[in-house]
């Protein structure tokens, strides 16, 4: 089974460029004759989402480890902010926010005329509550990264307050994903019933599957949908087959695998969101390692052949990367030169580094999943062709995040955020972050990213967070050939899907039903 | 010879004892798997702190014979814990446990039907061409793993032809939305156990035909299929009551597999995902609630036999 928790867990928020979504949106296969295109009201709409039912989680701040309790509860609260497609970072809850000068202090202002479900207006009280609720669970600290719960503080009855313990320009996207907002003090036992302020409303829910009926009076605009019925499935395979078989309307993140049994089908749409995955191979930097120098990673990322290992190891459902995380961020340096294979350079650079050739590199991997195994495998291969002996080891996923992640020397792993350069910069890169998978300390790096942080001007910003991807780029442990596709089925009827990666994949309150 | 109560009674505290034992193994078993519940089900952001925080909280930083010991003297009261995500493993269970019984139940009485249906029309004319067909169709049958059943049946019923559904949908209620959606997985559960027991009845009642009783009841004339119901099924029934009783392990083994395959909403599934989380107490509530019906079913064979064969404690 190519499904995982943490598949679930991380695949995280993401954005794609406008471009590509506008080019995703027409690839979608969406019918586009007379009415049909006009947005209708009614309908419901049967969505298929994974889940485990050992895994279900009803508190919206708890650990989410299924797609498809994320996607019930992502429809029935709101964060403050959600994951945009012009901009990382759009209003939800929250209507706008400002920083203070020293870009420690922000104000997020709640959008008018937001209510629960049963009538009552929010109050900054109920958000206040929330995100200090959210910031004690056991992983609040990693959630709200250096906002302290007294930090969290009302300003009236519509203005959200949160400072920072340091300078963040980018604090607001930190409020995109699990920000979900219930009324003050409700009950721990009231939580699998208690009304959110989202486009939907809870009907009933059992055991992963629910039914939502439309939020008639949404502070966020009209929701065309009558209901929507969410199907838990254990296993994509049974999800692609349900769509397949017209049981279903929607199967969100059903893989590559099922993409290319559905497209043949003409009366079923294949939507790419692109960006949805990252699925790097990491290699250590630090003293001991066979990679500490920087002219081996860089002759390792020569080695890869990118294009094909797009189109082996993820069925073409992808796109080839440049060694930089955050592929999605509007940021992202496109401009940096784009890594190609040249095995001469390699050959060079790995003699001036007095690389051993004579042994064997073992390359650890899992299976948590499609097609990471796959490239560890293809890459074993091109490996070879410069004369590197690269033997893949494949782990049990317990066994890969006990022994290897963080410590092994070379292994792949996969990060489902992917719409944020500073994101993996804080959590990956910089030195002594919390999972720095390569070990990597860079001075140069290190500087760059505290500036960033620190830099309230656009452009200025802009400038110093391309020289962090040149070094990440250039340096880094992170050799990052390529980006998955997610991939979602849907009967030819379904419009207004979406089409952003990661967490995106939940933003169903634009869908509607033609005839 | 001991009287009846006190021979189930012996036979039930072995039984309860087997039990005890199979779950402390569950338990010791899923210590040995590396990582825990508290890694495997955190966010993968959470700080070493978190992380022992979590351990804490889900009692893992105890030792394992005092978890069990709690686990186990409140397993009479019918608690069997609370998972790693903080859900009460008898909600986690309620839906789905009767689901899985509905299915393997179903599958075992057409099994039971099925199999000594075709044992006994293979058995009234030893050698003939229908215990010729039988036994072939019987031997690829059992043969065959659920999993290739499963995906034949879906590929012929539901993909190429479209009568039925091919993945379970969940009512409000928490079972199937559709009698129909039960069809194919009682197909992919039925047909390899009915290969097995198949064979199981036909040697059987070959068994029978070669005794004394039987061979009289043949030479005082009676007819074929009264012989084979009156004489040899009778002699046949501890055999056949057995390769039930052990089908049934292996119908709530094969429903993990066709539960993923058909999404349909039993036990097994949880059982997967309970594995892949290192949840304990999820696992062994799993393990409980089928073993509970396992041994159910094998004292019932046991009685069975008891009463055919003649007191034997």
């Amino acid at each position: 089974m190519d499904f995982t928790r943490r598949q679930m867990l991380l695949a995280g928020a993401a954005l794609g460029s406008a471009a590509l979504l506008t080019a995703c949106q027409d690839g979608g296969g969406t019918a586009s004759t007379g009415a049909g295109n006009q947005p209708r009201p009614g309908g419901t709409l049967r969505v298929g989402a994974l889940g485990r039912a050992s895994a279900i989680t009803r508190d919206p701040h708890g650990n989410q480890g299924n797609e498809s309790d994320y996607l019930v509860i992502a429809l029935v609260y709101d964060t403050l902010t959600a994951p945009g497609a012009k901009s990382n970072t759009v209003g939800r809850l929250a209507a706008s926010w400002t920083p203070s000068d020293d870009l420690r202090t922000w104000r997020f202002t709640l959008a008018k005329g937001a209510a629960f479900h049963d009538g009552t207006p929010v109050t900054a009280d109920d958000v206040v509550w929330s995100l200090r609720r959210l910031r004690g669970t056991p992983a609040g600290a990693a959630r709200l990264p250096g906002i302290q719960a007294g930090n969290i503080t009302a300003d009236g009855k519509d203005t959200v307050v949160l400072v920072s313990d340091y300078a963040n320009a980018e604090l607001p996207l930190l409020t995109r994903l699990s920000t979900f907002v219930l009324k003050k003090d409700t009950a721990g036992k009231d939580l699998a019933k208690a009304p959110g302020t989202g486009p939907f409303v809870l009907d009933w829910y059992r055991n992963g599957n629910a039914r939502l009926v439309r939020n008639e009076h949404w502070h966020g605009g009209t929701v065309l949908l009558d209901a929507i019925e969410v199907t838990m499935f254990e296993s994509p395979q049974a999800m692609a087959n349900a769509v397949l078989a017209g049981q279903i309307d929607l199967a969100s993140n059903a893989g590559a695998v099922a993409g290319r049994t559905a497209a043949a089908r003409k009366d079923i749409q294949v939507v790419r969101r692109p960006d949805d995955m990252a699925l790097p191979l990491v290699m250590r930097t630090s003293e001991g390692s066979p990679f500490a120098d920087p002219r081996v990673r860089e002759a390792f990322k020569l080695v890869v052949d990118r294009p094909a290992m797009v189109e082996q190891t993820l069925s073409g459902y992808g796109t080839v990367a440049n060694d930089v995380l955050g592929t999605a961020d509007p940021a992202y340096a496109k401009d940096l030169p784009q890594r190609a294979r040249d095995l001469d350079k390699a050959k060079r650079l790995l003699k001036e580094a007095d690389f051993d050739l004579g042994r064997t590199y073992e390359l650890v991997t899992t299976e948590d999943v499609a097609g990471l195994a796959e490239s560890a495998t293809l890459f074993a291969a091109q490996a070879r062709e410069a004369g590197i002996r690269v033997e893949v080891v494949k782990q049990e996923s317990g066994t890969f995040y006990d022994r290897t992640w963080l410590k092994g020397d070379f292994y792949t792993n996969y990060w489902g955020t992917n719409d944020s350069v500073v994101f993996f910069a804080s959590k990956t890169l910089v030195t002594g972050a919390g999972q720095n998978e390569a070990n990597f300390s860079d001075k140069d790096f290190d500087a760059a990213y505290r500036e960033v942080l620190a830099t309230k001007d656009a452009a200025e910003r802009g400038r110093k967070l391309r020289e962090l991807q040149r070094i990440e780029h250039d340096r880094s442990g992170y050799l990052l050939w390529g980006m998955a596709d997610g991939i979602d089925l849907a009967a030819a009827k379904v419009r207004g899907l979406p089409t952003l990666p990661g967490y995106g994949r939940v933003q169903l309150e634009n869908a509607w039903l033609a005839r | 010879m001991t009287s009846g109560i006190p021979r189930v009674a012996v036979l039930l505290g072995r039984r309860l004892l087997l039990l005890v034992a199979l779950l402390a193994a569950v338990f010791a078993a899923t210590e040995l798997l590396p990582g825990d519940a508290a890694s495997a089900t955190s966010d993968r952001g959470e700080t070493a702190a978190g992380l022992a925080a979590r351990r804490h909280l889900l009692g893992l930083d105890r030792p394992l014979p005092e978890r069990f010991r709690d686990w186990i003297t409140a397993l009479p009261t019918g608690d069997l814990g609370t998972s790693a995500r903080g859900q009460h493993v008898t909600d986690l269970l309620s839906a789905p446990f009767p689901n899985t019984l509905l299915l393997g139940g179903t599958a075992l009485v057409l099994t039971v039907l099925l199999s000594l249906t075709l044992g006994c029309l293979a058995a009234a004319r030893p050698g003939g061409p229908v215990d010729r067909i039988v036994d072939v169709t019987a031997t690829v049958a059992f043969a065959l793993p659920e999993f290739v059943v499963s995906v034949g049946l879906l590929l012929v019923f539901s993909l190429w032809t479209g009568w039925l559904p091919a993945a379970t949908l969940t009512g409000a209620d928490g079972g199937p939305a559709d009698w129909t959606m039960l069809v194919m997985p009682v197909l992919a559960l039925t047909l390899p156990q009915t290969g097995w027991n198949t064979r199981v009845v036909r040697a059987a009642l070959a068994d029978q035909a070669a005794t004394p009783h039987v061979e009289a009841a043949v030479l005082d004339g009676l007819p074929a299929h009264r012989v084979l119901l009156r004489h040899a099924l009778p002699g046949a029934l501890p055999a056949v009551a057995t390769g039930f009783a052990t089908s049934t392990g292996m119908l709530l083994g094969g429903a993990v597999v066709v539960e993923t395959l058909f999404n349909y909403p039993g036990i097994g599934t949880v059982l997967a995902g309970a594995v892949a989380d290192r949840d304990t107490p999820v696992i062994a509530g799993v393990v409980a609630c089928a073993a509970a019906v396992i041994t159910g079913v094998l004292l019932l064979a046991d009685l069975v036999r008891a009463r055919t064969v003649g007191a034997r404690p």
